[in-house]
């Protein structure tokens, strides 16, 4: 029965900002949600690797004999079934290893009917080895006479980075006052909750379907065929549901194709699952490095040079970790306007654990440093020349339109709203006098405020070819939706985001937008979740592939309604008269007219978005993301003088957003952001003695529980991004970056102490304040 | 990992002591601290796994008596700390204990542990023995000899013998522990230390407990946990506050004996020198509190 539509009206009205819940988080709440690591395949085997357990070593022999012989196994393999076959960018490491270089080295693998039974049988394997002197840090790693760790990398050197703009040796002359510090910057990892999994099967056409966490579905083909030794068209990837990446999937990690090996050879689907010591001890860590950062100002309070000599270590193998002075460095030549840029970075083979890239690439350990010295600067001109804190901040603050050194190109920079805004909301300068009063008295309990800053890209980062990502959109005859796009969901909040453009273009509710984006077979391609990209990027594509279906219905009801199609308007399900929203017709019905007639007209467009972005490049010269953004967090502590203990008690964040697109999205990721960098800042340390991790458990590597979590005060600064969807930008990954050197300012202020090297732990300022006091007295 | 040929969860004392009696057994209360030493490989089944949740009578917290030297509270192997967190006659009358049992691990950790698992776990950092070692208590240990339940009581501050070591024997199990009520005029005060407010091991434990009488400490009982191969009494500590009028003389001295008394290691969780510079912090704090009050 056709319905009558006259005398309906259908106001205006805006999904962007709202608070959209996440389609899946009720099914994740109620534990209904399937994972990677609860699927199980008709058939299917479960793998387990045997881990060397030893930093460097030569493999004498491998009697698998044993583990062949339990009833159960259906394969062991070991280098030996692998030769040739290569993995990571560098080509330096493999599924399975002839040669031990560090703890976790894959030596040989099990398929059996059970866990159970896979992991008895790695027991049963005999290694004989012979230990190698080896190499534990990046200076060691250097020296002459240091052990060769990989053969096609001599004298251990692996990445290198330089970037050099103006005179430094004229710079520094100019300079009133001039900062050295080196800091050092621990090995955390990632903590997701869903330990690392893939389940690898083969067809009888020699086509691999892997059922992976990773987070660049369509790279990811790319990298592990290699690995396997066939061609990446044939790699069908699949993504369920992943319990968290962070970064620590966005490279192919030697238990995937160990699973596809053994999927191969047994002509079954195999499982591998970590469990918890296995994912300490095998997962990717943050980069580790040793930042020797110098930084000149004048007695107004104008900078004049950073330089940075930044030494990593690789560990045995090269991932993404490594690769982080690429961000590092558009930090330290486009944080505050510095004229002058002297930055170099090596990274140095070792025998230890290895990096990945993790929330922050580079930016969570260079802005540790940078903050601090612009922070000691206020200090200083302060005490000599009683210059404002915040004054000397916005004196080397951009502006809008500024362009950097390494020519990240600032079009909406809003950095001076960010410090006059998180400054004024959390009482920043009169508290920091009064604090510092304090710090002179008696008393065990001391309070410290301090403020950090930070910009990071917030528009993709084109360091592949391509940052660009596809989306397919169709409409059916009831108006659902389904978008089928390239970006990949590991819990970040596309699915929200995606449904709210959607439907702000459409209006169409955003539960009757369906998205299609976990099969590569399906989805067009995307670079990756990374970056803080995503929003920004699929966003744009979203948008952009709902406005081209906009645009068709709109033309087909203008020929209808005899309007034009600006006339028109789609709101609330129906097609409607912009002027007054004067209802035409309902949506279905206009989907379904214009499907079946002789001509039909049905709904099916796609887009691929690339960003106006320019590759990166081997001079590091370059716009590099389609936007930036910057935030500033004031961290409030309390630090007890005796334990040492240090508690956070607010944290005021400012944040240029853009544009509000998800409000609880939006805020979500702060929180957890924020997480991160707490336990970075006050708890977490993989703690290594050789090259072997000390504290493989929760037990012992101290992620930060619920009551740590300080009070959070959120300002969005929203500086309407022209590139951007609706004018969001990327934000995801500043809440990580800025809050430990906010922290360690604020202990600063409370204690007079620098903690040049994290975490902040208790025992760590307990000392420092305690030698300080013998010292002083 | 070995086998676990039979598996047995008896109602009655006399059953579960039979079965220890006849042979090699692995006895599992909460499993909080079993389950971890088993996954952990650092210990292995042996051929019968013994529930004992469900032995009747070993799951009761009792007061008979006053406060006047007659009284005893007897608490059963298997309450857990969550009950002994929200018992009123224990906030009462030993209220050191619910402090620690507000400080142990989470509230899912809390609702499975017990008491009887904390103590035979023996751990030096085992929350619960600190109280315990406070109020003086005493392990109530049983086991089947001739036809009939034998019991025997050790103190506390005996029953350690090593880490994760205790005087226990293969065929007794421990289904009490037990102490004097406090009398009416008796402080006890706990603290521990950890990187995490929350569902932390503990770097170092401090309790302590007697008789304040305008301004004196009498019959005081300081114990440490995590600064040494056993929970400890602090034999010089208690001697420099017994019987003093409490002041800061005798609070410097009392936080210099204590770090005499302990004889921490460095491991990955703290140094000997934090762990030693906490224990004088907090005898300093605890006896601050002792006279704030
Ligand atoms: C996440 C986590 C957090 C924790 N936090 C804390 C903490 O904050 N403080 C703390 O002290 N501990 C902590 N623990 C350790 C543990 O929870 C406690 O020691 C707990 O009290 C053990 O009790 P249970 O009943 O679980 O013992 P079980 O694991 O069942 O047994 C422990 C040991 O005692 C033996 N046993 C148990 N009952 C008896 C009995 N009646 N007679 C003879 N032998 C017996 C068992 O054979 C076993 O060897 C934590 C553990 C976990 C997993």
């Amino acid at each position: 029965m056709a319905e009558n539509v006259a005398f309906k009206h259908i106001e205006k009205t805006s999904m962007i900002g709202k608070r959209i819940k996440k389609p899946d988080a009720p099914a994740k709440a109620i534990g209904k949600t399937r994972y990677i690591n609860d699927m199980v395949l008709p058939q299917m085997l479960y793998g387990k690797i045997l881990h060397a357990g030893r930093p460097h070593a030569e493999i004498i022999s491998i009697d698998t004999s044993e583990a062949e012989k339990l009833a159960g196994v259906h394969l062991v393999i070991t280098a030996k079934d692998t030769p040739d076959l290569k993995l990571g960018f560098v080509k330096d490491n493999a599924p399975l290893k002839s040669k031990v270089l560090c703890e976790r080295d894959e030596v040989a693998a099990v398929a059996a009917i059970s866990e159970a039974i896979a992991a008895a049988a790695i027991k049963l394997i005999k290694v004989s080895y012979k230990d190698l002197p080896g190499v534990f840090s990046a200076e060691e790693g250097l020296k002459a006479d240091a052990p060769q760790i990989q053969e096609n990398f001599p004298g251990n050197k692996s990445l290198k980075f330089e970037f050099k703009h103006g005179d430094l040796a004229e710079a520094e002359a100019g300079s009133d006052i001039i900062l050295d510090h080196v800091f050092n910057v621990h090995y955390v990892t990632h903590c997701c909750m869903g330990t690392s999994c893939a389940i690898a099967d083969f067809d009888h056409n020699g086509k691999l379907t892997i059922y992976s966490q990773t987070q660049y579905p369509y790279n990811y083909k790319m990298d592990l065929a290699p690995a396997l030794g066939i061609d990446p068209g044939d790699i069908r990837v699949i993504q369920p549901t992943t319990g968290g990446s962070f970064g620590a999937k966005l490279d192919v990690y030697p238990y995937e194709p160990v699973a596809a090996i053994l999927a191969r050879k047994t002509g079954r689907p195999v499982k591998v699952l970590f469990d918890r010591e296995e994912e300490f001890i095998n997962s990717p860590t943050r980069q580790p490095a040793a930042i020797h950062l110098r930084t000149g100002c004048t007695s107004d309070g104008i900078l004049t040079f950073r330089s940075a000599d930044v030494l990593m270590d690789n560990g045995a193998y090269t991932s993404w970790g490594p690769t982080v002075p690429v961000i590092m460095m558009r930090t330290v030549s486009g944080h505050y306007r510095v004229p002058v840029i002297d930055f170099k970075a090596q990274a140095v083979y070792s025998n230890n654990a290895y990096a990945g890239s993790f929330r922050g690439y580079g930016n969570v350990q260079m802005t540790y440093a940078t903050a601090q010295h612009m922070d000691m600067f206020a200090e200083e001109l302060s005490e000599k020349y009683g210059m404002d804190p915040i004054e000397f901040h916005l004196k080397n603050a951009q502006k809008s339109g500024e362009v950097t050194p390494q020519k990240s190109y600032l079009r909406e920079c809003v950095l001076a709203e960010c410090l006059t805004t998180a400054a004024e909301a959390s009482d920043y300068v009169n508290k920091h006098k009064s604090y510092t009063e304090a710090r002179a008295q008696e008393g065990r309990y001391k309070r410290g405020i301090g403020l950090a800053s930070s910009i990071h890209n917030a528009g993709g980062a084109k360091i592949h070819k391509s940052d660009g990502c596809g989306t397919i959109l169709k409409m059916d005859d009831y108006a659902r939706v389904t978008v089928i796009t390239g970006a990949s969901e590991i819990g970040q909040g596309i699915d929200a985001v995606i449904s709210q453009i959607v439907s702000e273009e459409l209006g169409v509710p955003p539960e009757h937008v369906t998205l299609v984006n976990n099969d590569s077979d399906i989805g067009p391609w995307d670079v990756g979740v990374h970056a803080s990209r995503t929003t920004f990027i699929a966003g744009n594509g979203a948008k952009r592939a709902a406005i081209k279906a906009k645009e068709q219905i709109l033309a087909a009801a203008s020929k209808q309604a005899n309007v034009t199609a600006e006339e028109l308007d789609l709101r609330g399900g129906y097609v409607v008269q912009d002027k007054d929203g004067a209802a035409v017709i309902r949506l279905d019905r206009m989907l379904r007219q214009m499907h079946f007639q002789p001509t039909p007209d049905v709904v099916m467009v796609s887009d691929y978005y690339e960003p106006n972005s320019e590759l990166e490049g081997k001079d590091h010269i370059s716009d590099h993301s389609a936007a930036y953004s910057h935030a500033v967090h004031i961290a409030e502590v309390m630090v007890d003088t005796l334990t040492g203990e240090v508690k956070v008690e607010k944290v005021t964040m400012a944040q240029d957003v853009g544009r509000v697109i998800n409000q609880m999205g939006l805020e979500a990721q702060m929180e957890g952001g924020l997480a991160f960098g707490l336990g970075f800042a006050l708890s977490e340390e993989m703690i290594f003695e050789e090259g072997r991790l000390l504290n493989p458990n929760f037990r012992d590597y101290k992620v930060p529980t619920a009551p740590e979590m300080p009070e959070i005060e959120m300002h969005f600064i929203e500086s309407d991004c022209e590139e951007g969807p609706y004018g969001a930008k990327g934000i995801a990954e500043l809440p990580t970056i800025v809050v430990a050197p906010a922290i360690a300012n604020a202990v600063y202020n409370a204690t007079g102490i620098r903690f040049l090297n994290p975490p902040m732990n208790p025992e760590k300022v307990a000392r420092a304040i305690w030698e300080k006091k013998q010292a002083d007295s | 990992m070995s086998e676990i040929e039979r598996y047995i969860a008896p109602k009655k004392l006399d059953d579960a002591l039979e079965a220890l009696a006849g042979g090699p057994v692995t006895i599992v209360a909460g499993a909080t601290d079993l389950t971890p030493q088993i996954t952990g490989g650092k210990l292995s089944y042996k051929a019968t796994l013994m529930n004992i949740q469900h032995i009747e009578g070993l799951n009761a917290v009792t007061k008979k008596g006053g406060t006047k030297k007659d009284g005893k509270i007897r608490i059963g192997a298997l309450v857990t700390v969550s009950e002994i967190r929200g018992n009123h006659m224990l906030k009462n009358h030993a209220g050191i204990l619910c402090q620690a049992a507000d400080h142990f691990a989470s509230e899912q950790i809390r609702n499975a542990a017990t008491i009887g698992g904390n103590i035979c776990n023996a751990s030096p950092a085992g929350d619960m023995i600190i109280p315990f070692l406070a109020l003086g208590a005493s392990a109530e240990l049983a086991r089947w000899q001739d036809g009939s339940i034998e019991t025997r009581s050790v103190p506390l501050d005996e029953f350690f013998t090593g880490p994760g070591r205790n005087m226990a024997r293969d065929d007794e199990l421990l289904t009490a522990v037990t102490f004097d009520v406090p009398p009416e005029n008796s402080i006890g005060l706990f603290r521990k230390s950890g990187p995490r407010p929350a569902l932390e091991i503990s770097t170092v434990s401090m309790g302590i407990s007697g008789e304040l009488t305008e301004g004196t400490l009498k019959n005081v009982r300081v114990a440490f946990g995590a600064v040494g191969p056993t929970a400890l009494r602090g034999k010089l500590t208690e001697a420099a506050l017994e019987g003093k009028i409490l002041n800061q003389e005798v609070i410097q001295a009392a936080a210099l004996a204590a770090r005499k008394d302990v004889s921490p290691i460095d491991d990955i969780r703290a140094t000997k020198w934090y762990r030693t510079h906490l224990i004088g912090v907090f005898t300093e704090e605890l006896l601050n509190n002792v006279c704030q009050n």
